[in-house]
């Protein structure tokens, strides 16, 4: 059983049809991706997943149950947390305040503290301005804190909506980094970039999508040398 | 780009021309300036009041400030979470001063409130408390939950309504009368202070007030629930992907809202020690104005705007409508108090102390 069963959905924007019949599946440890360019539907795919849109057709399962139905927190609360388009951060709440919210759903107060210090331990910077307001944080700060946010809730699946966006080159090494020890603590990845080459090295499998639909798949270094992509995304 | 458009994008204030409105506005200001400032002079120089009449007034304005204070709360934390303009608040807190009023009147009679100030006090708040918060979460779930994903006017039209059901059904079921409030001796009396005389009921309100809001401050930033509140209140879709369910903030938002409402109403009807059904609406108004000009959406700034707002509309009228020789300027507070909300409203619409946080949010 896959952890994550995305089959066959659509999902409009009103009259717009953003996803014409979307199948994924990610596997238990793997970290996979989906590239495609700006308005390919990268990010309505992680929306339907996290809940926020609500797919008119197909079915979505985690861990074998289906999520139809269920509200961007119940799902949430299952073990899935998406680290948004634009990092989202709360600007008007502290890091401290911000990671809190990341472990909203869980009860084990003790372990979420010693999480915290994992967190801390994995982002030093995050550290050092514990108490200020994430609004003062820079762009590769904020992406910092939006993937810390997310750890904390102990996800079992995280999604992650291009976080190099606007990031310098450093920075971008960095997430990437991050990513692999991430995967390394145990934790699936299901990542979104416009970034083809970055994210297409560090993947496991990778799908490519073009105005809705998947137009090709295969394992990540496969696609990286795949002529068709080189051709449309890696220039 | 259309002509239109290009009208729009252009400064409107130039210094060629200058509109009409720009006068128009550029004449209020002036005005109430002159008011101000020749009415304190005015009222400086005749000198017709004495200490202990200024005295009364800044008391009194901390008074009436600090329950427009607790109302303004509920304004600012329901369009913080929602960005809704809760137009029925006003009438939650005239349902807790009812609810506080069914159970001060027996209790007055019998003598309770005389020999038990303290338990009668916290009887009459438990209850009005519990009434307005009832209702404050009734209403959330009956008329406005439907209308959360609904653009425009639909919400505002909504509250609207709730706010003449509300005053309509108290109406219908007690009357159009203005009941009395109850106010037992104790309550009536002052004592002295360096020779001026305070009254008791002022400095109970004034200081629980004071400890409520406290209270509410701490719950919101230091509670998990509060800090919840906080994070929707800037992105309710982040925080739906927290596992923060939305709807268990809104519900808590409402109660706290409608817990200072009900304490506000029961205030409220100390200091006017009258109940009627439509007792809410001035006060209601008054208090969202605060809200607004303490920045709508800060909290500190609701309870800064109702106290500032209720010094002025006490003070003002003998102090700059006075000195102008206007005769019964205290006839003349609501017209203060009301000239200055649309003076913020058309000025800083973005409050005076809430331009950063406007700023985040657009
Ligand atoms: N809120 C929205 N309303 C209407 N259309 C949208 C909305 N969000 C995205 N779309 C449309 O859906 C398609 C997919 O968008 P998106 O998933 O954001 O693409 P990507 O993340 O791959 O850049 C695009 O054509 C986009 O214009
Ligand atoms: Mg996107």
């Amino acid at each position: 059983m896959s952890l994550l069963q995305v089959d066959d959905i659509h999902v409009y924007y009103d009259k717009i049809h953003a996803l014409k019949g979307i199948s994924v599946h990610v596997e238990e440890g793997e970290i996979v991706t989906l590239v495609g360019g700006n308005g390919a539907g990268k990010s309505t795919t992680l929306r339907a997943i996290s809940g926020l849109l609500h797919p008119r057709d197909g079915a979505i399962r985690f861990e074998g149950k289906a999520l139809g139905g269920l509200g961007a927190h119940d799902i949430a609360a299952l073990g899935i947390r998406h680290v948004p388009e634009g990092r989202r951060v709360f600007g008007r709440l502290t890091i401290a305040e911000n990671l809190d919210m990341g472990a909203f759903t869980r009860r084990d107060r003790r372990v979420a503290k010693d999480d915290r210090e994992q967190m801390l331990a994995l982002f030093p910077r995050l550290r050092e301005r514990y108490r200020q307001l994430a609004g003062t944080l820079s762009g590769g700060e904020q992406q910092m804190l939006a993937t810390a946010r997310a750890l904390m809730g102990k996800p079992r699946l995280l999604l992650m909506d291009e976080p190099s966006m606007g990031l310098a080159p450093m920075m971008v090494e960095q997430v990437f980094e991050t990513m692999g020890r991430i995967k390394a603590e145990g934790v699936t990845i299901l990542l979104v970039e416009q970034n083809a080459p970055m994210a297409l090295g560090v993947a496991d499998r990778g799908y490519v999508l073009e105005s809705g639909q998947i137009v090709l798949e295969g394992a990540g270094r496969d696609l990286l040398g795949d002529e068709r992509v080189q051709r449309a995304y890696l220039g | 780009m259309s002509g239109a458009q290009l009208a729009r994008s252009q400064p409107r204030i130039s210094v060629g021309r200058v509109s009409p409105v720009d006068i128009v506005l550029w004449s209020l200001r002036i005005l109430v300036l002159f008011v101000v400032f020749a009415g304190t002079i005015g009222a400086i120089v005749k000198d017709r009041y004495t200490a202990a009449q200024w005295f009364d007034f800044v008391m009194f304005g901390l008074t009436i400030g600090a329950i427009y204070a607790q109302i303004a709360l509920g304004y600012t934390m329901v369009y913080g979470v929602l960005r809704l303009i809760n137009f029925a608040h006003g009438d939650i807190v005239m349902c807790g001063a009812f609810a506080g009023y069914f159970v001060a009147s027996p209790l007055d009679r019998s003598g309770f409130l005389t020999d038990h100030p303290v338990i009668g006090m916290a009887a009459i708040l438990a209850v009005a408390v519990a009434t307005s918060t009832g209702i404050a979460l009734l209403t959330e779930r009956i008329a406005y939950r439907p209308f959360r994903r609904v653009a425009g006017s639909g919400p505002l039209i909504a509250a609207i309504g709730v706010s003449f059901f509300l005053e309509q059904t108290f109406r219908g079921m007690f009357g159009s009368s203005v009941k009395s409030y109850p106010a037992p001796a104790w309550q009536r009396s002052t004592f002295e202070v360096w020779g001026f005389n305070v009254p008791r009921i002022d400095v109970l309100v004034i200081g629980l007030a004071i400890v409520f809001m406290a209270g509410l401050y701490l719950i919101v930033q230091r509670t998990k629930m509060g800090t919840a509140m906080r994070a929707v209140a800037e992105d309710a879709e982040a925080a739906a992907l927290m596992g923060i369910d939305v709807n268990k903030v809104v519900v808590f938002t409402f109660v706290l809202g409608g817990a200072m409402a009900g304490i506000a109403g029961v205030f409220y009807a100390f200091v006017y020690k009258q109940v009627y059904f439509f007792m809410g609406f001035t006060p209601g108004i008054k208090a969202f104005g605060a809200a607004v000009l303490g920045g709508i959406g800060s909290i500190p700034g609701a309870m800064i705007g109702g106290v500032f707002l209720g010094l002025v509309e006490s003070v003002g009228p003998s102090l700059f409508l006075d000195g102008l020789g206007i005769p019964a300027p205290y006839q003349l507070r609501d017209l203060i108090a009301f000239t200055l909300l649309i003076m913020v409203l058309i000025f800083r619409p973005n409050g005076i102390f809430g331009e950063r946080m406007a700023k985040q949010r657009a």
